[in-house]
């Protein structure tokens, strides 16, 4: 078997080149111990099967960001027998500067010049074999979305890995960038050093640690410091740095960063020819409209509205479907099984949950697709471009947009997009804002609560304010995590705005389909386990009680044997029906924890202590941490009055009882909402929240911090309206 | 001609890069993408709100913020 490794600059084609390759057989996780993602295929020709793993794309490896840091150390592993460098042909000088730190791995290497065709629209033509000859190493062709060269690639690929001719051994090459005398000299002194340990220079070149150390990257670092040697190396690597600034007027980094895209440009020079440069191109004519003054932020808000309608209108469709889907199964179990605690457990515990997974799936499918095909047409740079600005006001990035606007209609799928965000606090800062976004699960509550305490206009405008201070807690969040917790950490906001270009359908559907899997695997099993928890609490010990089954079983026979009208008879055995899940759930464990979790409500919903049925609160919103629109259908058994209102009436059953008998006033109805609001969103998203993380701590924080702020506010919203003289 | 800090530029202006004057991870980051000693610089337009700016460099486009291009100093070409 041999592993080969494809690396190369973001926006190269390297992804579409690995499809080329390995076709359908990919695999898809993360790294170890990161959220970058980690794409592997194989491919299998003249008998060998190969493995080909797709590094994050860097443009370089020292090892600063997180993809970075992946590829850099999986590069310098044992474990890649053959690396790929992919060049976008384009854009040559600045993606051979990648190449002259891969050079000095000393690995056998094939590079693959991808995006021939962009090249020469853009009016260059190139020298392949002159480019071979200089970089050393097989120089092949290729134009990955068309499948072009892939051939050619997987013989070279094939060639290197066999190569058993000694003098193509990467080994005895010479070095192709050489750095001057004065830094040569002291590549070797420090190299001495290194070689003093055995293990650091069993794979890797003692040259290669060498320019790593002066360099700075931290991985380089990090080892050497681990090693016996580390005296030696530490106090030879100050020397040198303080020589070479000394004589070369600059710091060292600095002066391989510039010898290398020497190198680079110098072989530019040498291989490439640009007769007729286009004044301009396709890319300048978008750009003029895209992220024009005037144009660019209406073209935006019409993107994100068609994303959104996409997303959760047209998404809602398929939602709908295996929602009834789930729903039939649900019935039909109900109808077919006999009563008791497994047919509750298997109906009410684990078709819903399984249906609170599925129901996700469409609109991350959607806006998986959307985001994948914004990415990979240049747009979302774009957007970023012209949204930063706004962003960063909130200590966000440009790419945090989308997160915050999809998180309106569903927190799940937002956070999950929040993978195009490329450093990390950025990134985590995003996630924890984007559960305030008002999701459209919690509009059920808010109308249900507004319509029964407020007169329309006012109840409308209660809603309304719900989405704008569920903003509002996003933006003062952000800018205070910002400051607090991720203070020192300095992202620098450089991001490369690639040219527009046509996406491969294939490579969208692939993303999809990943997105959903993943999601399915790891979030799934997350959600799959709380909603069976959450049954387990809001029924027992009641449905195994047998005298309650036996009492309500009696009641029910009793209104089949009056010989009533069909109605009237269903009519009744609805209520029975509710009476029994009523009773059940209010001497359940939930009902319990909702009586110990009084107190703490107290002073949100029920400031003056005149509430007997307060207690109900709790019980409806522990239920909801399964999902919002659940308080609603909890609340409609507990109060033991539907939450669905018959034809022409303006309250529903259940919001006449919250008015007339809960003891709720408008103003405790309001904190009511704002709590739902800003309480942990729903199972769904907590799951998504440790999936993204991959930390059980910021999951934790994320549901603590949304519990305490939800409180605190809701207190606000009382003590204000007391103030202002509300009841 | 003294150098003079990028995000005085205005749109459509160019010039060379005389230093980079950042910490360090910013200055490595910038280093990486080809942001070094003598390398021309356009700066092709600004976002719609002023910030970040949009920029090219060896022949492909960057944005950076402005808090970041005050630490690139560039002579400025003579129109």
């Amino acid at each position: 078997m041999t592993t080969v490794a494809l690396a190369g600059n973001p926006n190269c084609g390297k992804t579409s080149l690995f499809n080329a390759l390995t076709g359908s057989h990919q695999h898809v996780g993360n790294w170890p111990g990161v959220t970058v993602e980690r794409r592997s295929g194989t491919f299998r020709a003249e008998g060998l099967e190969v493995v080909v793993v797709d590094l994050p794309g860097t443009y370089s490896l020292s090892a600063r960001s997180e993809d970075e840091r992946v590829a850099s150390s999986f590069l310098a592993s044992p474990e890649p027998d053959v690396i790929v460098n992919v060049l976008d042909a384009s854009n040559l000088e600045r993606n051979l500067y990648l190449s002259t730190q891969l050079l000095e791995l000393r690995r056998p290497m094939v590079f693959a010049l991808n995006m021939m065709d962009d090249a020469e629209r853009d009016g260059w033509k190139l020298d392949v074999a002159t480019l071979s000859t200089l970089l050393g190493g097989p120089v092949v062709v290729t134009v990955g979305n068309r499948g072009e060269g892939i051939e050619a690639l997987k013989a070279a690929i094939l060639a290197q890995a066999r190569c058993d001719d000694p003098s193509l051994d990467p080994a005895q090459w010479p070095p192709r960038v050489t750095y001057g005398d004065d830094i040569e000299g002291e590549i070797r002194l420090l190299a001495e050093e290194v070689r003093r340990d055995e293990v650091l220079v069993a794979d890797l070149p003692g040259r290669w640690w060498a320019l790593r150390l002066l360099e700075g990257a931290g991985d380089a670092l990090a080892r050497a410091e681990a090693s016996h040697a580390a005296q030696a190396i530490r106090a030879r690597l100050e020397n040198s740095r303080a020589f070479l600034k000394e004589h070369l007027g600059a710091p060292v980094d600095t002066l391989l960063a510039e010898r290398r895209y020497g190198f680079a440009h110098g072989l530019v020079r040498e291989v490439a020819r640009r007769d007729n440069a286009p004044v301009r191109n396709l890319t300048d004519r978008l750009d003029a409209i895209l992220t024009g003054r005037f144009t660019g932020f209406p073209v935006f808000l019409a993107v994100m509205v068609a994303i959104y309608v996409l997303t959760f209108v047209v998404g809602k469709i398929p939602q709908d479907a295996v929602g009834a889907a789930m729903g039939w199964i649900h019935d039909t179990a109900a109808a077919q099984l006999p009563p008791g605690e497994l047919t509750s457990l298997f109906v009410d515990g684990v078709i819903p949950g399984v249906g609170s997974v599925l129901v996700f799936l469409p609109s991350i499918m959607i806006l998986m697709g959307c985001v994948s095909f914004l990415e990979d047409t240049g747009y979302m740079a774009r957007a970023a471009f012209i949204m930063d600005r706004l962003m960063h006001l909130m200590g966000l990035h440009g790419k945090s947009f989308i997160p915050l606007i999809m998180g309106m209609g569903c927190n799940t799928p937002a956070i999950q997009a929040t993978r195009t965000i490329e450093a990390k606090s950025d990134r985590l800062i995003t996630i924890l804002v984007t559960p305030f976004m008002s999701c459209s699960a919690r509009l059920p509550v808010y109308i249900l609560l507004a319509g029964a305490f407020f007169r329309p206009f006012a109840g409308a405008l209660a809603v309304v304010a719900m989405h704008l201070l569920g903003f509002a807690v996003a933006v003062v969040a952000g800018k205070l995590l910002r400051m607090s917790l991720f203070r020192r950490e300095n992202a620098p906001f450089v991001m490369e705005l690639p040219p527009y270009r046509l996406p491969v359908l294939k490579t969208t559907l692939l993303h999809m389909w990943e997105k959903a899997f993943v999601f399915l695997r790891k979030a799934g099993t997350l959600i799959f386990a709380g909603a069976t928890l959450i049954w387990f609490l809001s029924n027992y010990p009641g449905i195994a009680d047998r005298d309650l089954a036996a009492r309500y079983q009696a009641a029910e026979a009793a209104v089949q044997a009056q010989n009533l009208p069909e109605a009237e008879r269903k009519a009744k055995l609805g209520e029975l029906d509710m009476a029994r899940k009523g009773e059940i759930m209010n001497t359940s464990l939930a009902a319990r924890f909702g009586k110990v979790l009084q107190p703490v409500f107290r002073p949100i919903f029920d400031p003056q202590r005149q509430r007997p049925e307060a207690w109900k609160d709790g019980v409806a919103l522990t239920a909801g941490f399964m999902a919002k629109e659940i308080v609603v259908g909890t609340m409609a058994v507990i109060h033991q009055a539907p939450a669905e209102g018959e034809d022409g009436a303006a309250l529903s059953p259940l919001q006449q009882s919250l008015r007339d008998r809960s003891g709720l006033t408008p103003l405790t109805a309001l904190a009511f909402m704002v709590f739902v609001l800003i309480y942990t969103p729903c199972l769904g998203t907590v799951g998504m929240i440790h999936k993204e993380t991959r930390s059980l701590g910021w999951t934790a924080f994320s549901v603590a911090y949304g519990l305490g702020l939800g409180w605190l506010l809701a207190w606000f919203t009382v003590l204000g309206g007391r103030a202002l003289g509300f009841a | 001609m003294t150098p003079m800090p990028l995000d005085t530029f205005k749109a459509g202006e160019s010039g060379r890069i005389a230093r980079v004057e950042a910490d360090e991870a910013i200055q490595r980051r910038l280093l990486d993408m080809g942001l070094v000693r003598g390398e021309a610089i356009t700066v092709k337009k600004l976002a719609p709100l002023g910030d970040p700016m949009e920029l090219v460099v060896k022949g492909y486009h960057l944005s950076l913020r402005r808090a970041e291009s005050a630490c690139i100093l560039v002579e400025r070409a003579q129109p």
